[in-house]
């Protein structure tokens, strides 16, 4: 049995076709054929941790890897690192400018929601050292 | 293409006459759903799921392809049918004719009755209203709310976003909800021949008799059938104009210029007084539904989606040019007034009541999203990798001449063992020139 590997690249600043790995990830899962409520999770998180490399991040590279028991993204960038991964968690607190907030980003919300939306959650990150997240979902407990 | 996606059956909508059709690919590259292949270069065919958007009939440049429609000619005996129409068959004529002219030339073709839709459209309107604040206070449902009123979408919804399957508003649509009256009302008419009588819909939407026959947000239906405005329009015309010289004193049109804005894409949500968005075509459409389902747009309490271009003016069956139309509808609105007619205390009582509400959903909704087992989630997992390699080997050029709308689709038939790698011409002629 071999599982599924996906490798995508995102690029900085790319406001035109941010979310378009998302959607492709979303189809992935829907034709293989999971149940919606969980790629409702998973693309949700997807979607947030895209945002945040191409707002934030720099240039950076997406894998979805999908096994018959987990589907695990990993996303990296080589953008300027969470100084404080803590306060990033927090709900409301953000870092975006006032550009991206005037485009509808921005809220705070990007990185607790994709820990609310996902079974396990891990966060490598330092000022200056670029960013490695690592969201995994079960798929029996969907 | 999720497997449950091509072995859903469904009635059959679209009709491909098969000595008109060429085999040229328009209609199979139009296809939103990407149900229809060109085999062997022989004559389209319909192999997915149909969500009878009718873009294949509007595309065919050799007439072709129709829909399934009740033809004018079935209604020859007119005492026997009642009519409700579309407020879009208002938009289809010259400046002077009224609503009212429209619906009483009907009278005078010969209906039984005739019903309006825009005066139940704005109570429609105040009963969503109601919905969504009540909702909203108990923040009980998943937002935005989607509005029921486009088949087309419904059917999108069904097929390829089953988890916004939630989000669809559950209130019967104005055109059954005044289908439903009427079949109250028309028996008591005493015509002798009271159970005969049948409730057609004067439509401009190719997917109408199919939410007719297979309605999806019900169990049943309460109208009897569809036809096109454009086959009854000739004839409407000549008695609307004969009309217009005589003066006639009843109403048959009550409703103010919100209940008849509804023809165009945003005239729903222009009588409701919340945080909404109008969206019209299916390709923004799609492209909206993939935001929602990722939880975008939470912020918002109601869209109103339409898969023609703006709105119901310009489906598939209309006759009038859409922008004159357009704008014979703006006029319209601006002559009736941008305010609803209806009563809005009346319309609370018979809310409370659950006047608006689908008494039983149609189980045809649930089927279409099923959990599927571990051992076919493996299955899954080494279709999708078959998949990618066989898109690595296609030359990505998407011409269609393998009977497929394009390379993903045609790979994908080919792990369902429905097409085969010796039908693409590319790879046929990289085999040939590899063999000199």
């Amino acid at each position: 049995m071999t599982d599924l590997k996906k490798n995508f690249k995102i690029k900085a600043k790319d406001f035109v076709r941010a979310g378009e790995i998302s959607i492709k990830i979303q189809s992935i899962l829907k034709s293989i054929g999971f149940d919606p409520a969980l790629i409702r999770r998973v693309s949700i998180c997807a979607y947030e941790s895209e945002m945040n490399v191409v707002m934030h991040g720099g240039n950076g590279y997406f894998s979805l890897t999908v096994k018959p028991e987990t589907i695990i993204l990993n996303i990296k960038d080589d953008g300027p690192g969470i100084e404080n991964i803590e306060l990033a968690l927090t709900e409301g607190y953000s870092t975006a400018t006032q550009e991206y907030q005037e485009m509808g980003f921005g809220a705070g919300m990007g990185l607790p929601n994709i820990k609310k939306h996902a079974d396990s959650f891990k966060i490598l990150s330092g000022k200056g050292g670029g960013t490695l997240l690592t969201i995994g979902f079960k798929v029996k407990e969907s | 293409m999720a497997k449950s996606f091509k072995n859903s059956k469904s009635v059959q909508y679209v009709r491909i006459d098969e000595k008109l059709c060429n085999g040229c690919t328009i209609c199979m590259k139009a296809c939103p759903t990407n149900a229809i292949r060109v085999k062997d270069h022989q004559v389209a065919q319909i192999k997915g799921v149909c969500i009878a958007c009718g873009e294949c009939i509007r595309v065919c440049p050799r007439g072709a392809v129709g829909a399934v429609i009740t033809e004018s000619h079935d209604l020859e005996e007119r005492s026997s049918y009642a009519v409700s129409t579309s407020t879009a068959l208002y938009a289809q004529f010259s400046d002077e004719v009224m609503p009212n002219d429209v619906l009483l030339a009907l009278k005078k073709m010969g209906f039984i009755n005739v019903y309006d839709q825009s005066y139940m459209s704005e109570m429609f309107n105040v009963a969503t209203e109601l919905y969504v604040k009540e909702n909203l206070e108990k923040r009980s449902l998943p937002f935005p709310l989607i509005s029921p009123i486009c088949p087309v979408i419904i059917r999108l919804i069904a097929y390829r976003f089953p988890t916004l399957l939630k989000h669809i508003l559950p209130l019967s649509t104005p055109r059954e909800l005044v289908a439903r009256e009427a079949k109250k009302e028309l028996p008591s008419k005493g015509t002798g021949k009271s159970n005969k009588i049948r409730i057609i819909n004067i439509t401009p939407c190719p997917a109408k008799m199919i939410c007719i026959k297979e309605p999806m947000l019900q169990m049943h239906s309460y109208l009897d059938g569809a036809v096109e405005i454009g086959s009854i329009y000739e004839p409407l015309k000549k008695i609307v104009h004969d009309l217009l010289h005589y003066s006639e004193d009843v109403i048959l049109h009550f409703s103010g210029g919100i209940g008849l804005g509804w023809a165009v894409s945003g005239g729903e949500i222009a009588g409701l007084d919340m945080d909404c968005l109008a969206i019209s075509g299916l390709g923004e459409v799609i492209q909206y539904l993939e935001k929602i389902e990722m939880g975008l747009l939470q912020d918002l309490h109601y869209v109103e989606l339409r898969a023609c271009i703006d709105g119901c003016l310009g489906g598939l069956f209309t006759v009038a040019d859409k922008y004159r139309a357009k704008r014979k509808v703006e006029r319209l609105v601006r002559m009736f007034g941008v305010e609803k007619r209806v009563k809005s205390e009346y319309v609370k009582k018979l809310y409370k009541k659950g006047w608006f509400f689908t008494v039983k959903k149609n189980p045809l909704l649930e089927k279409t999203s099923t959990y599927i087992s571990d051992s076919q989630i493996s299955d899954g997992i080494e279709r999708q990798n078959r998949l990618e390699e066989i898109l690595k080997l296609l030359p990505r050029r998407e011409c269609g001449a393998c009977g497929c709308p394009d390379c993903r689709t045609f790979a994908e038939d080919v792990v369902e063992g429905e097409a085969s790698l010796a039908d693409c011409v590319y790879l046929q002629e990289k085999k040939k020139s590899s063999n000199r």
